[in-house]
């Protein structure tokens, strides 16, 4: 007869020997699963870091971009500066109004039709191909103005990342206690203040992660960049005045060459890339942790 | 209105960019402008992937002459760079194939520049056998998909010294839109009409035993990979891969290999049309390789911008003098000196100074 003063014994030490079987074999191909799942991600970042490894310095992070294919050495310091300038102007454009958007979904619109209607559009959008974005964009922007700027590339991905935005921010002003707007208001707060100043501080982490994630995932977009950019070799730090490039691009226009001079430009560019990439998860990362509600 | 403050604004950002290189330079001959008379600012070009290398290798070489002219291209493919001329995004396009009706460029609006012409390999992955010679047919019936093996009594019969495997014929093709897939398929349709019935175009409806790879490097890949395997490639990529290339039968009945010589040969034995186009696939010529692939410039016959048109002019015709000894050391064939004579009169009659 068990005592209720002792706590059950949960090691499984007292299994009978057919669960304690199963418990073993569950857990072995469940760790299995989880190296087979890391083992693409490990063996990808492997490649990158073992072919572009060499690729790189600080020659490879400033220079400009060779012309010339077959020329070896260094040189993509406008890519990286196209990277950063184009999403950054796509995260301007659609940061502050896919949070906008979002504020007025879940604070205002709720179960509205119009509400309803922007939220299904959101989703169908997000699992539109980024080409379409960039083919939308190379019509409406690019034709209309008769010249491929940085700027055309910042419109189709800030037009990728506003679903993203929208429904991330939406599901983060979701999880803020409804404890907290009846609080705000019982203080004579009205609902824009309460909006601005409790409910948006309150889910700044979860926004700022899913919008950084969403510029990270922009930044490595190709397709659209190369129907709406054009090309480069030097840096063009003004988004509104002649062809620009990314590294994604560069990638793309390097490895498909066969000259091994540019392949080994292309993994560099690629190592840049990922590694540019994952500045933004950690820091969206410190974010999040930073300034989560339970913490404060 | 917009047009303007777009303009205002390149202007001061030229201006600057232009002032600090002066300052950064320090020479100041620079301010003179008399000397040489070389255009500046900066000139973007897009279209056919075939001549990118070489475009890429003499606007490398062409900053050296010039570095105030920024020469950009874009290898999109033909058709993007066709419309893109028709839409006014390039300065000047790039095309492996003639401007056709639904391609966006409107007639009398461009010129036809030859630049540059090269072999089309037909490179094949069959260890042992390193000098195969194609009749036409036989060719033809490969990309058919009549012939299957390797041993086929058609090879057998052409290639008597060659002790050829069972392995079946795998084909390399382009997964892409592509002027390469034009020029070799208009190819077939000229040399073996009886036997091709694909007909041709930058895509075709390839048979059943065929892999397809992205772009001239895909396909190489794909040859090099698989045994058996048998591709159309540029030669720049099947040199730089290393592949094994097959003598094709020419017009006049010889076994010729894909090398700049024969590609030259052809363009001496094809026939220039006033446009200046012209035609060097299944070129007659006993020394011309038969799969020889023109490719050309498109440039405007008015250009809104005289700077732009001076920087078009001034590259353009680097292109066709000093950028035409560039051409062997890429893999490209330069053009014969009749052909270069008339394209530099159609570059100047075209762009007045």
């Amino acid at each position: 007869m068990t005592s209720l003063n002792t706590a059950p014994d949960l090691t499984g030490r007292n299994l009978s020997k057919r669960r304690a079987f199963a418990n073993r074999t569950a857990t072995i191909l469940i760790g299995l699963c989880v190296l087979i799942a890391a083992l693409p991600l490990v063996l990808v970042a492997w490649e990158v870091v073992t072919r572009g490894g060499s690729a790189l310095s600080l020659g490879f992070l400033t220079e400009e971009i060779p012309r010339n294919y077959r020329t070896e050495g260094p040189g993509m310091g406008p890519a990286i500066l196209g990277t950063l300038a184009i999403t950054g102007m796509a995260a301007l454009i659609a940061i502050p109004i896919g949070v906008l958007g979002a504020v007025y979904l879940n604070e205002y619109g709720k179960n509205r039709p119009l509400a309803r209607f922007i939220r299904t559009m959101a989703d169908v959008m997000t699992g539109v191909p980024s080409i379409v974005m960039g083919l939308f964009i190379y019509v409406a922007y690019v034709l209309v103005i008769g010249e491929k700027v940085g700027f055309g590339g910042s419109l189709a991905l800030a037009c990728l990342m506003l679903p993203i935005v929208i429904r991330s921010a939406e599901e983060m002003l979701r999880l803020v206690p409804d404890e907290l707007r009846q609080a705000s208001a019982g203080l004579g707060a009205r609902k824009w203040r309460t909006t601005m100043s409790v409910v948006l501080p309150s889910a700044s982490s979860g926004i700022t992660s899913g919008a950084l994630l969403a510029v990270a995932r922009a930044a490595g977009e190709t397709a659209p960049i190369i129907v709406t950019v054009g090309l480069t070799y030097i840096y063009k730090p003004d988004l509104f005045y002649g062809e620009n490039t990314t590294l994604a691009a560069q990638i793309y226009r390097n490895a498909t060459q066969p000259f091994a001079a540019s392949q080994e430009r292309a993994w560099g560019a690629a190592l840049t890339l990922i590694a540019i990439v994952f500045l933004f998860t950690v820091v969206s990362r410190i974010i999040a942790s930073r300034f989560a509600i339970d913490k404060r | 209105m917009k047009l303007n403050r777009r303009a205002i604004i390149g202007g001061i950002t030229a201006g600057t960019l232009a002032f600090g290189l002066a300052a950064c330079g320090g020479g100041g001959s620079d301010e003179e402008g008399g000397s040489g008379d070389l255009a500046s600012g900066e000139i973007n070009a897009s279209g056919a992937s075939f001549p990118d290398a070489f475009y890429a290798a003499a606007i490398e070489a062409y900053a050296e002459v010039n570095p105030d002219l920024m020469v950009s291209y874009n290898s999109t493919g033909s058709g993007t760079g066709k419309s893109e001329f028709g839409e006014g995004l390039n300065d000047f396009a790039g095309t492996d194939s003639l401007v056709g009706d639904d391609d966006g460029v409107e007639a009398g609006s461009f010129q036809y520049i030859p630049t540059v012409a090269a072999p089309i390999t037909i490179s094949y992955n069959l260890p042992g056998v390193d000098a195969l010679q194609l009749p036409q047919d036989v060719l033809a019936g490969i990309f058919v998909g009549a012939i299957t093996t390797w041993n086929d009594a058609a090879i057998a019969e052409a290639n008597p010294d060659a002790t050829l495997p069972d392995t079946a014929i795998t084909l390399a093709v382009r997964s892409d839109g592509s002027g390469t897939t034009t020029n070799f398929s208009k190819y077939l349709e000229a040399s073996a009409p009886d036997v091709w019935t694909l007909g041709s175009g930058d895509t075709i409806e390839w048979p059943g035993n065929a892999v397809a790879g992205e772009k001239n490097t895909g396909v190489a890949q794909v040859i090099q990979d698989t045994e058996g395997a048998i591709g159309y490639v540029d030669l720049a990529d099947a040199l730089e891969v290393g592949l094994v290339t097959a003598s094709i039968e020419n017009a006049d009945g010889a076994f010729v290999a894909p090398t700049l010589e024969g590609a030259t040969a052809a363009l001496d034995g094809a026939q220039v049309e006033a446009d200046l186009s012209y035609n060097p696939l299944n070129a007659a010529g006993a020394e011309a390789y038969p799969i020889t692939a023109p490719t050309y410039i498109l440039i405007r016959t008015e250009y809104e911008d005289a700077n732009v048109a001076a920087g078009v002019k001034e590259f353009v015709n680097y292109l066709l003098t000093d950028g035409q000894a560039l051409a062997a050391e890429n893999d490209y064939a330069a053009l014969p000196t009749s052909l270069q004579e008339q394209a530099l009169e159609a570059l100047n009659s075209t762009i007045a100074d």
